[in-house]
């Protein structure tokens, strides 16, 4: 039997036992490590690190939304975050409620306008049959005005300016957080329908490098935006001193001297962070697998001809989930600004959530979940391990997708793909 | 493609002919006068035709599209997207430097072990193509952007300096040999003499006196520089200025050094300013070896090279090779119907394109002659493929043009029109900071420039540039 045909026929073996054999020399180097340390310091490292995952799920899930939807894989994540949390930190922190108003109001025409040029759709009667032969029918369907003559958009587009009104005049620092929220998720959305309308969708069709150039573009200027509107100063973000307020210690300390030898701290900031986020990927894990547009998003990701053919509107759902993708970041941006604080460098967790989303697998919404919570613990049991080397944030979540790249591509949850010609 | 349109009735008779490279004679003189106006640079700079430092911005602008074709090969020829390749310029830069600190190696032995070693260190983090492609294969080169910055900062940093700058010696070729080495431990009261004579056949270029002191106080250096006429006798007596020394200061040595700018005897006098005792050894050491100390050596040395490697890549892409690299960027699955060993070829193509990178990092280091981790960033990896793009990816001139083009835009174009963006904002927008401005007209210009190409001309000026001769030729008749 030649050498080759023994591997053919042994490979799986071979390979899972090169495998085995690399895992007991690296738990055979690490062990002297791990055993020097206190174990409530690795317990420490263990909690913080499922406390960070908890924000790395939620960046993550926003990256996995996008490329599960629309095939790109979104470089400008990390500055939508930096963005949305810098908005956030905007409309909290001024106290003049007629400069919060506008700029709410404002961002949320713009909004709407965005919205109805982006979903174009003649309004049906024989008027408009008529005036879209002329100029100003062709402007004016063109940009979407069109579909204010439907009384229920109209009603909608009104309803919405109303409330968010109603909301904005009233005053008071109780309501500084509803300020904050409400114009976060206007700027988020308008930025997310703005980055597809306007650099996501002319490359429709073109191959995979032309997008990630794009979205690094879209990088690019989002960064000169903030370096404009904010300057490179580091903010901090006070979301979580509310919890101060009412109550809660922070940093929540548990003792265990008696028993482990330490002090285990718990970040309140960290663990209300990892909470929201916990509770909007298992949020979203249930708007894709129940709600209409949920479900709708999931067709268009699995073939978008075949969704179109069923009656799905592809163009909206796209924009959709770009505007889905930006609230994500949003939030994201919001939750780290405030465990940690507001500056560009927060759009990095971005790029070390593209190890846990691997990680989970590309196509798997729960699978980001586990796999933000690995790459945290990964992170903090580096940082702790081999100190003073920055070796938890910049080098262990990318060894991590290395390896995953290496054995299990498809991640620990995703469709092993079949190419067929 | 489209290169081979001509007009009606003209045909290659022969193989060769269908071969050239240079198709016409004219385009055989074009490239010519253009290849040496470019090696005319230096000494229109010398005449004062041209502003000076044009020298290093051309110089600089060749070593940039060394990488860039490079990466061209990779990204453009072979369809494989890599975010990491300013991380494989980097190794290659720290490994020449790291060869010519420690073991003063000639600069025409470094060049080749570091490319090679980039090329290896390439092929590592192409292994991941065996498995996977596309994004997640980008995802692989991301993770080398992070990882080998970090090997280089943190493990290597007894060599590398950390993430503080590393000085790069004076390159060296040919036999590295010193002319004269004065080592002596009492030496320091004492008077050293070298005597470089007249009627050598190389030139010398610096002297190099090393100071290992366990005081904190370096000697107090002094260089007579007597100028002698045939018979010996002293003709002219100075003391070299202070300015003319430079003071390089290792982690155990101290490196004086100044140009030995004529033939002359000169005599180094050092003297402690330490009384106390402490002890000095010194080494005087002048290198015979030619080495490009001088900016303009080094100039004939990176131009050559560029223009060299630019035409490899080009002929590497004619070859069997280049042309299972296409086939596996248009359709890897019928490229493997085809009986081409996809997994190898990708391999390959990391392969090469780390050499170049390799390549591009030794200029760079010994251009430079001095290295920061911040050289290397993920920004600059970006950049490159931004150029890979504007330039015409698939093109054999992407990479040339794709530079110049960065270059004249970020060098060029924004000092122009930087200040009347930025009057225009800040007549607008007054509120605004200044210096916010100033930090964003640079990424948002770049932005746009990119997202401009990437909607209106995918394939980039190159491919503007062919239609442009074909305009040319069938001119004006097409048919």
């Amino acid at each position: 039997m030649t050498l080759s045909a023994f591997w053919r026929k042994n490979q799986k073996y071979i390979m899972w036992g090169t495998y085995l054999v690399a895992t007991l020399l690296i738990l055979y180097w690490l062990a002297p490590i791990i055993a020097d340390q206190k174990i409530s310091r690795l317990i420490q490292a263990t909690v913080s690190g499922i406390l960070i995952g908890g924000i790395y799920a939620l960046t993550g899930l926003g990256i996995v939304v996008v490329t599960k939807a629309s095939g790109v894989f979104n470089f400008a994540h990390g500055f939508m975050m930096v963005v949305g949390g810098l908005l956030f930190w905007t409309f909290f922190t001024t106290n003049q409620i007629n400069v919060t108003f506008t700029a709410t109001i404002i961002l949320a025409l713009l909004t709407c306008a965005m919205w109805m040029t982006t979903v174009i759709e003649k309004p049906q009667g024989a008027f408009w049959d008529n005036m879209s032969k002329s100029l100003i029918g062709k402007i004016l369907i063109g940009t979407g005005i069109a579909q204010l003559t439907q009384p229920v958009k109209l009603a909608k587009l009104i309803g919405t300016t109303i409330v968010l009104a109603l909301v904005m005049t009233i005053g008071g620092d109780s309501w500084k957080w509803m300020h904050a929220i409400v114009g976060t998720i206007t700027g988020s959305i308008f930025l997310g329908l703005t980055i597809e309308r306007f650099a996501i969708r002319p490359l429709v069709g073109q191959p995979l490098f032309a997008m990630v150039l794009m979205t690094l573009a879209v990088t690019e200027i989002l960064q000169g935006f903030v370096q404009f509107s904010w300057g490179p100063l580091e903010r901090t973000l006070p979301v979580f001193d509310v919890f101060k307020d009412m109550g809660i210690p922070s940093p929540i300390r548990l003792d265990y001297r008696p028993t482990l030898d330490g002090i285990i701290i718990i970040r309140t900031e960290l663990l209300i962070a990892f909470i929201l986020a916990i509770v909007a990927v298992i949020g979203f894990i249930i708007f894709f697998r129940y709600a209409q547009t949920g479900l709708a998003m999931r067709a268009v990701s699995e073939d978008q001809q075949l969704a179109q053919s069923v009656g799905l509107r592809v163009r909206e759902i796209l924009a959709i989930v770009w505007a889905i993708a930006a609230l994500l970041a949003g939030m994201a941006g919001v939750l780290a600004g405030g465990a940690t604080s507001m500056t560009p460098a927060v759009s990095f967790i971005a790029l070390r959530a593209f190890p846990a989303v691997l990680l989970g697998g590309l196509e798997s919404i729960e699978g980001v979940l586990v796999g933000g919570i690995v790459i945290g613990l990964v992170e903090q049991w580096a940082t702790l391990l081999f100190p003073g080397m920055q070796a938890g944030p910049e080098l262990a979540p990318y060894v991590v997708l290395m390896v995953v790249l290496i054995i299990r591509p498809e991640g620990l949850f995703g469709e092993k793909m079949i190419e067929r010609i | 493609m489209a290169g081979n349109i001509r007009p009606a009735g003209v045909f290659d008779t022969s193989y060769d002919e269908d071969m050239a490279i240079f198709r016409t004679p004219f385009s055989k003189g074009f490239w010519g006068i253009a290849f040496l106006l470019l090696l005319l640079v230096p000494i229109f700079a010398a005449m004062h035709l041209i502003p000076h430092f044009w020298v290093g911005i051309v110089m600089r602008l060749c070593i940039t599209v060394i990488a860039v074709q490079g990466l061209n090969i990779l990204t453009g020829y072979t369809g494989q997207l890599s975010l990491g390749h300013s991380a494989f310029i980097a190794v290659g830069a720290y490994t020449s430097a790291i060869l010519g600190r420690e073991l003063g190696l000639s600069f025409f032995v470094i060049l080749p072990i570091s490319a090679l070693f980039t090329g290896l260190v390439g092929l590592l983090f192409g292994l991941p193509s065996l498995r996977v492609k596309g994004f997640y294969l980008a995802m692989a080169t991301l993770a080398a952007q992070f990882i080998i910055p970090w090997v280089i900062e943190y493990p290597l940093a007894e060599w590398t300096n950390g993430n503080r700058p590393l000085n790069v010696p004076a390159p060296v070729i040919g036999p590295f040999n010193v002319y004269a080495s004065y080592g002596d431990d009492a030496a320091l009261s004492a008077e050293n003499s070298i005597s470089l004579d007249a009627g050598d056949t190389y030139i010398v270029d610096y002297v190099s006196i090393f100071v290992s002191s366990e005081g904190e106080e370096l000697p107090e250096i002094s260089v007579v520089q007597a100028i002698l006429d045939d018979n010996g006798n002293v003709i002219a007596d100075d003391e070299l200025p202070n300015s003319q020394f430079t003071i390089i200061e290792g982690d155990e040595t101290t490196e004086i050094r100044f140009v030995a700018s004529k033939e002359a005897l000169y005599t180094v006098t050092a003297l402690p300013t330490d009384t106390s005792g402490a002890s000095y050894t010194m080494e005087v050491t002048a290198r015979k070896a030619l080495s490009f100390a001088d900016e303009n050596a080094f100039y004939y040395i990176a131009i050559p090279l560029t223009v060299l490697l630019v035409f490899a890549g080009h002929n590497i892409i004619r070859t069997r090779t280049g042309r299972a690299f296409i086939s596996v960027r248009d359709n890897d699955l019928a490229a493997e119907l085809l009986g081409i060993n996809v997994f190898t070829y990708k391999l390959r193509a990391f392969f090469i394109s780390a050499v170049y990178a390799g390549v591009s990092g030794t200029l760079l280091a010994y251009e430079t002659n001095s290295l920061s981790l911040d050289f290397f960033s993920l920004q600059r990896s970006v950049e490159m493929l931004a150029m890979v793009i504007i330039g015409g990816a698939g093109f054999p001139l992407g990479a040339v043009f794709g530079t110049g083009f960065f270059n004249v835009f970020n060098d060029v174009l924004i000092p122009r029109l930087g200040p009347f963006i930025r009057e225009g904002l800040l007549f607008m927008l007054p509120s605004v900071p200044v210096e916010n401005i100033f930090a964003a007209i640079n990424p948002v210009l770049f932005g746009l420039a990119l997202m401009i190409f990437l909607i209106l001309e995918p394939r980039g000026l190159a491919y503007r540039w062919e239609i442009l001769k074909i305009a040319w030729k069938i001119r004006p008749y097409s048919y």
